[in-house]
């Protein structure tokens, strides 16, 4: 059924059709539609789940991770300040091997204080063992849900995972959106079966201090789950395209790679932009390509490595700076591709919430172009930075 | 505190040397170790100690379940807190060793079974390695800072005391110490996100409960005890045993300490508001 949505009612509208059972809820621009939707199909009996609003977003991680040990389908979803403020509780989760679930407006993270676009909120938990992925259009953004639940709760994988949405321009936009009927979904999202919950029938121990002996060991087994979600995200992008149609790729997505001579490297929403700038360029002749990040966290080095192999440069776009040069993606690219040759340099556009603009984008070509030609380029580029001539 | 006291008394020497504790995971009571290392140049190394050439031994209870020499140096001395002579203390091998009864003197000087100081008089005799007016002044200074002058002096006799009572000898070899037994699961068998539920190893229980295994009586100096005469049964002592102990036996209207698990830490003693609970010594 075709819908047109915003993607914080899309997003809403994938979790329930996961029929999650608890929500502790905490609002927060520009993620509050989403819970809102909840609470409205919590209020009109179209969603049978624990609505919890709770004092503070530190409380509902704290709730979702002791809802989920007790065995429930958790969901919730926040942004910026609210994701910083529960950063703690990011950490508790993880290699407690808790499948949350939890959809981050991407919000820029003050300060200065702002509403709208930058991925410094979620880059700051890179490291707390969610699994992150980026979205570029509001069906990806109900779709995704969906599988990362299935992602999440994989017996090899039992991971949180963060499907992070472009704060107003996707999370207030309104677009069309095919939303799959109850069935579907039901039939490719089994109930979640942990083994181990909190249950007095049963007592259990989860979350226990522990001293150095077993620490190591702790983050090993939760550095072999991420390590294995990326052959999980791949099987289940695969059997999701197979039964409703979309097929995004999995850990990255290619456009117009077959015989591109330079690529860049996108996120969000700019990939979508990105497409028509692709086309355009194509269409006079310029041999461009486009690889799309989809998973942040597992970082897919391999599958960029396979993907970049015959270029001749390489553009690496980030919407969020690591402040002591580029960007956190382009980091981690050119750590994946290390031993390799061609030239790979940053975009930093968007900071802020800018608006990322086709001209910009054209720049980033052009800039990427002249890097391939051994042209002298800037390893670090501000794209439409009072300031900066680019 | 007598590590870094220790350290100190070297440093002022002119040595180097640096101390260190490391804490288990037990609350307040629970056995804890401590290290110095003491060199006459800078000590780089900033791990723990596997091999030492003395091994200070606070609490004797400990060498029931602890081969606290097994990484003794063949030459090297224990020094333990007991009312034992060398001679009459099985440390699973003949070694240097040296007794001290550090709790007597600790109780008769300081009027409390802080053995810490005392305990640094006989490692004084036993090594050589400080002089005991060293020890004595950096003792003064160290508690007497926190605690006042007086406590510092008496600190500092008592660890005199101990240092002239110290009884140099060799230990007997007899009892077989088995390796304490750890659960130390692989990455693999770790269960997932490290969630147990009530379980059995080769190394004891884990999980929910597996605390029933861990007597921790042995770490008790003294004990409680409840005058049932003065008692209200205002349960402040239920309430603030931070073990747990106490338990109500309800249809008596009554309390009972179970000992295996009083660590003797004297908070309900402490919390009594009509002075009800005495500490008495648990051994001597
Ligand atoms: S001394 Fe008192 S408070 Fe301390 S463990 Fe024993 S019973 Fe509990
Ligand atoms: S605190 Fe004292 S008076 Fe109160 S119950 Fe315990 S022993 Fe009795």
């Amino acid at each position: 059924m075709k819908k047109v949505i915003t993607g914080d009612h899309a997003v809403a509208i994938g979790a329930k059709l996961c029929r999650v059972e608890v929500v502790p809820a905490y609002p927060i621009t520009p993620q509050t539609l989403i819970i809102e939707h909840i609470a409205d199909f919590v209020n009109d009996g179209e969603l049978d789940a624990k609505f919890l609003t709770m004092e503070s977003e530190h409380s509902v991680m704290s709730a979702a991770a002791a809802a989920s040990a007790a065995g429930a389908r958790v969901f919730t979803a926040t942004s910026s300040q609210g994701l910083a403020f529960m950063h703690e509780m990011l950490y508790a989760t993880a290699p407690l091997r808790l499948p949350i679930v939890m959809p981050d407006a991407s919000r820029t993270l003050g300060g200065p204080p702002g509403i709208w676009c930058e991925y410094n909120d979620s880059m700051g938990a890179r490291d707390s063992g969610w699994l992150q992925l980026y979205v570029e259009d509001n069906q990806e953004a109900l779709d995704m849900v969906i599988q990362s639940f299935r992602i999440a709760e994989d017996k090899r994988v039992l991971l949180p995972v963060m499907p992070c949405l472009d704060g107003f321009v996707l999370t207030h936009t309104v677009e069309p959106v095919d939303v799959p009927q109850q069935e579907e979904i039901d039939s490719f999202l089994p109930p979640y079966e942990p083994d181990i919950i909190l249950d007095t029938a049963r007592p259990a121990m989860i979350g226990t201090f522990m001293p150095p002996e077993y620490i190591m060991e702790m983050r090993r087994q939760t550095a072999g789950a991420v390590e294995s979600s990326k052959e999980v995200i791949q099987e289940i992008n695969s059997k999701f395209a197979k039964k409703f149609g979309r097929d995004y790729g999995g850990l990255i997505d290619t456009y117009r790679m077959d015989d591109a001579e330079i690529a860049l490297i996108t996120m969000g929403t700019v990939t979508s932009t990105s497409r028509e700038v692709v086309d355009e360029l194509r269409q006079k002749g310029e041999k461009v390509g486009l690889i799309k990040l989809r998973f942040f966290r597992p970082f897919p080095s391999r599958e960029l490595k396979k993907a970049v192999s015959k270029l001749s440069a390489l553009g690496v776009f980030d919407r969020s700076i690591s402040y002591h040069g580029g960007g956190q993606v382009y980091n981690e690219v050119r750590s994946a591709l290390f031993g390799m040759t061609i030239p790979v340099i940053n975009h930093l556009a968007g900071l802020g919430g800018r608006d990322v603009t086709k001209e910009q984008i054209m720049k980033m070509f052009e800039l990427t172009r002249k890097a391939a030609k051994g042209e002298k380029v800037n390893e670090i580029n501000w794209h439409d930075t009072r300031g900066e001539t680019v | 505190m007598a590590a870094q006291t220790l350290a100190e008394a070297a440093v002022n020497e002119g040595n180097y040397a640096v101390a260190f504790p490391f804490f288990g995971a037990e609350r307040r009571g629970a056995p804890v170790l401590a290290f110095t290392r003491i060199d006459s140049k800078k000590i780089f190394s900033k791990t723990q100690v596997y091999n030492p050439d003395c091994v200070v031994v606070l609490d004797d209870s400990l060498l029931d379940t602890i081969d606290v020499v097994s990484g003794l140096k063949p030459e090297g001395i224990a020094v333990i807190n007991s009312k034992e002579r060398p001679e009459d203390i099985d440390l699973g091998k003949i070694i240097n060793t040296a007794t001290v009864n550090a709790i007597s003197i600790a109780l008769e000087i300081l009027k409390a079974p802080i053995t810490n100081t005392a305990i640094l008089g006989a490692f004084a005799k036993a090594t050589g390695v400080v002089k005991i007016e060293s020890l004595e002044e950096s003792i003064k200074r160290k508690f007497g800072e926190k605690l006042g002058e007086k406590t510092g002096e008496r600190n500092a006799l008592a660890a005199r005391t101990a240092y002239e009572k110290t009884i140099i000898g060799k230990s007997r070899g007899i009892k077989k110490l088995e390796a304490r037994k750890q659960w130390l699961p692989t990455y693999q068998e770790m269960p997932v996100g490290g969630s147990l539920i009530e379980g059995k190893t080769d190394a004891g229980l884990i999980g929910p409960g597996s605390f029933i295994e861990n007597k921790v009586s042995g770490w008790a100096t003294y004990r409680p005890l409840r005058d049932r005469e003065k008692c209200v049964m205002c349960l402040l002592c239920w309430f603030y045993c931070p073990e747990g102990t106490i338990h109500r036996i309800s249809n008596r209207g009554d309390l009972m300490t179970n000992y295996d698990y009083c660590k003797g830490c004297g908070v309900c003693a402490n919390e009594c508001p009509v002075d009800a609970i005495k500490m008495v010594r648990a051994r001597v």
